[in-house]
């Protein structure tokens, strides 16, 4: 078994991801017309062989539960260990930072059996080879490996500069857009130790920030962050307009199989729905469509998720319809997102636009 | 710990009938409808009738069954003190061990495992039905008629009956006589090969069967005829739902199709869910020139050209410009660009190369038959299978095949 043990941050959502966070944490968004963001962070635990995880939590956590369950989905239903919920238990449950995140969870942290922890976000959307990381990390002896991605994800990221021996010898805080070095994605695999050091660190200084004070801290002090370069396809899911553009993204069969690839499968919790049906006047074209659906309509450019029906007539552009939720007949659709169980009455037209999606929020009826 | 009934399922057979598709898998293993496996049809049926403890007999090339069924926990029926027990033939001290040789002799090989749970009735189920029924109910009318024995059955046409077990009831309800396939059937009322019995009863009934030389230790033919021949209560369980049997190849093609649309039997329904070990796939993806029309597509298909009135299972490929018409595609098996797949029934994981073509539509002469491709094997480009072959090895780029 892999000596590597995951630590995945459920914690935050970013504030432009509107009516979706209202009832979940950005970690339990529906996408790609199945799945939840956190799958892909168990996912990869899971395919690098990684049994025991702990998930941090703070409010909005409901949903997260009841997807996760006891983990049995990825393995992680285990006697000993296993996945493990790490809901704020002392103070405020406010948490400024990565660093009261994880300060609250020391105890946990303290206990884990392994001698490395893999340190993750739940909301990014990406297959990583965390057991490629591991090694890479074990064989160079830095003290953190860090993964990154050219360019530059969606919204506010920290980025890192790379010497020619492949270590960062800065790291830049909270840019925007594409600049100079790469983007860290914040997935780190570090030794237990090194972890609660930079915790240590944070906290006798009375700083807050894991990347300024705690890695900015390791760098200044002399510690070698390894830079491990991930090439393919990723989501970094901030905003509304970002999280339709990672939906559409999965209609392009290069990013689909690049984030679903054959060897590394993203497991998320089943529900026994049947195959999907199609009527005899039903028109996909360019769709993502799960199980359990009925389409009697027609659908272009659209992901939908589990068990949503789509009446005769009813045309479908543009689109992200939700689990479960039913779209009347002759009704007209455009850049529409649609939560889960949302109703939309027969002959009903409903647009938004390129630039602005219009989100029905959970169980609304139109 | 006492039960009041327990299920075994006979999952042994060969389905000799299927043998393209069988040639490495038991029957109850083939897949079915798109998400599921026809033993996903009882196994679903158990847990929502309540029944916590079934013993699955298998005997002909059970791994892929074994590794498919597991734990049971698809079919959440892995509880801490019941669950899915897969039998096979084995050996006891100071005995030679055997095969089972008849469906009767199979539960008495497991007389032992049966025992320990001290059961009132047993629920006797075979593993090559599509339908859905609540056993519950069943067992319901089995105590309440305080019978032995009770059969599901079914009405069937006349000229159906002689492939049947008939039997026919006397002016109290209770059945009076039952005939395996009879030339001259006396009534409509089939067999649907489901009982239930008194454990007592049939404990002692299979092993009275056993020591007698000239039984062929068969349910119908034997224990359903003694037990009668010995006045025991025989009760007609009347069931009136949609049931197909999946035994031959035209069989099969049927009922796949009865799965499009809702009217036969609804999938779709939330209070009697038939419950499948699916791989997780992300939701199928049709492009931009693709026509799905009264078909289903599971999960982790990607459709390029056109489908109509077909049952793709998950993980199924169909190339631009290809053709899939009336035909089932199980699980992993791919259609290339511009091949013709028009009804034929395409084995898990078989590839039908670019240009290929398999099956035709019916032309009413005699031997036109469903086309029919085995798991695993290749269908180079440009090759031809013709309508009514059944094959189980690969067929060469360019070649004809009309291999029966």
């Amino acid at each position: 078994m892999i000596n590597l043990h995951g630590l995945i941050l459920a914690d935050r959502s970013s504030r432009n991801l509107r009516e979706l966070v209202l009832v979940r944490t950005s970690s339990s968004l529906p996408f790609a017309g199945r799945y939840r963001l956190i799958d892909f962070a168990l996912s990869n635990l899971q395919n690098a062989g990684v049994r025991d995880v702990g998930v941090v939590m703070q409010r909005n956590y409901s949903s997260l539960l009841d997807h996760m369950g006891s983990g049995k989905e990825w393995d992680m239903s285990r006697k000993r260990g296993g996945l493990k919920l790490l809901p704020p238990f002392t103070g405020s449950g406010e948490y400024e930072g990565i660093i009261d995140a994880l300060e609250n969870v020391r105890g946990y942290i303290e206990d884990i059996k392994q001698d490395y922890v893999a340190l993750m976000r739940g909301s990014l959307a990406a297959s990583i080879d965390l057991g490629d990381v591991m090694y890479q990390h074990v064989r160079s002896g830095a003290d953190v490996t860090a993964v990154c991605c050219p360019g530059a994800p969606e919204g506010e990221h920290h980025r890192f500069i790379v010497g020619e021996d492949g270590y960062a010898t800065e790291i830049m805080l909270r840019r925007v857009g594409e600049s100079e070095g790469v983007a860290s994605l914040e997935v780190y695999i570090m030794s237990k130790q090194t972890l609660l050091g930079i915790i240590d660190r944070c906290d006798n200084a009375l700083n807050h920030k894991f990347h300024r004070d705690g890695l900015g801290g390791l760098l200044a002090a002399g510690g070698r962050i390894k830079i491990y370069m991930h090439n393919d396809y990723v989501a970094r899911i901030e905003s509304v307009g970002g999280y339709f553009a990672a939906n559409m993204d999965m209609l392009d069969s290069g990013k689909r199989h690049q984030l679903f690839p054959e060897e590394r499968p993203v497991r998320t919790k089943g529900r026994s729905d049947v195959s999907t049906y199609y009527g005899d006047q039903a028109v996909n074209r360019n769709s993502l469509v799960a199980d359990g659906c009925i389409i009697e309509g027609s659908v272009e450019n659209c992901v939908i998720f589990r068990g949503v029906r789509v009446g005769a007539g009813a045309v479908l552009r543009n689109c992200i319809i939700m689990q479960d939720s039913v779209i009347g007949e002759n009704a007209r659709l455009d850049y529409i997102i649609a939560d889960k169980d949302v109703r939309v009455s027969g002959g009903v037209t409903l647009s938004g636009s390129p630039k602005l999606q219009l989100v029905l929020p959970k169980g609304s009826e139109v | 710990m006492n039960r009041k009934c327990i299920a075994m399922l006979l999952a042994g057979g060969q389905g000799s009938r299927l043998y393209a598709l069988t040639k490495d898998v038991a029957k109850p293993s083939v897949p079915f409808g798109g998400k599921y496996r026809i033993i996903d049809f009882p196994l679903s049926n158990c847990a929502n009738s309540g029944i916590d403890v079934v013993g699955v007999l298998t005997q002909y090339k059970p791994l892929q069954l074994n590794s498919y069924i597991g734990s049971g926990q698809a079919y959440d029926l892995d509880s801490s003190d019941g669950g899915v027990f897969i039998l096979p033939p084995y050996q006891s001290a100071g005995e030679k061990g055997s095969w089972f040789s008849g469906t009767a002799n199979a539960i008495y090989q497991n007389i032992a495992f049966i025992e320990n749970y001290d059961p009132e009735n047993v629920l006797i189920l075979s593993g090559d039905h599509i339908y859905k029924m609540d056993y519950s109910d069943m067992l319901r009318e089995h105590v309440q008629h305080d019978a032995a024995c009770t059969i599901a059955v079914k009405q069937v046409s006349m000229e159906e009956a002689t492939r049947f077990g008939i039997l026919s009831c006397g002016g109290d309800g209770y059945i009076n006589e039952f005939e395996e396939k009879p030339k001259q059937p006396k009534s409509d009322l089939a067999s649907m090969g489901i009982y239930i019995f008194n454990w007592k009863k049939l404990r002692a009934a299979l092993i009275a069967d056993e020591n007698d030389p000239n039984s062929s230790k068969d349910f119908g033919k034997n224990i359903i005829p003694n037990m009668l021949a010995a006045g025991e209560k025989l009760w007609p369980y009347k069931f009136d739902g949609y049931w197909r049997d999946v035994g031959t190849i035209v069989s099969l093609w049927d009922a796949n199709m009865d799965m499009l649309g809702n009217t036969l039997m609804d999938l779709f329904d939330a209070s009697w869910p038939i419950r499948s070990k699916s791989p997780i796939r992300p939701p199928h993806y049709a492009g931009p020139d693709s026509k799905i029309q009264h078909s289903i597509v599971t999960e982790g298909c990607e459709v390029y050209g056109q489908v109509s009135n077909s049952v793709l299972s998950s993980s199924v490929t169909v190339g631009n410009g290809a053709q899939v018409f009336y035909s089932i595609l199980m699980p992993g098996a791919s259609v290339g660009d511009g091949a013709v797949v028009k009804y034929a029934i395409i084995g898990e994981n078989t590839r039908v190369q670019a240009g290929a073509r398999v099956g035709s539509e019916p032309d009413g002469s005699e031997d036109w038959n469903v086309a029919t491709c085995g798991p695993n094997i290749e269908i180079g480009a440009g090759a031809v299978v013709k309508a009514g072959a059944m094959i189980y090895d690969s067929v060469a780029a360019g070649e004809g095949s009309d291999a029966k």
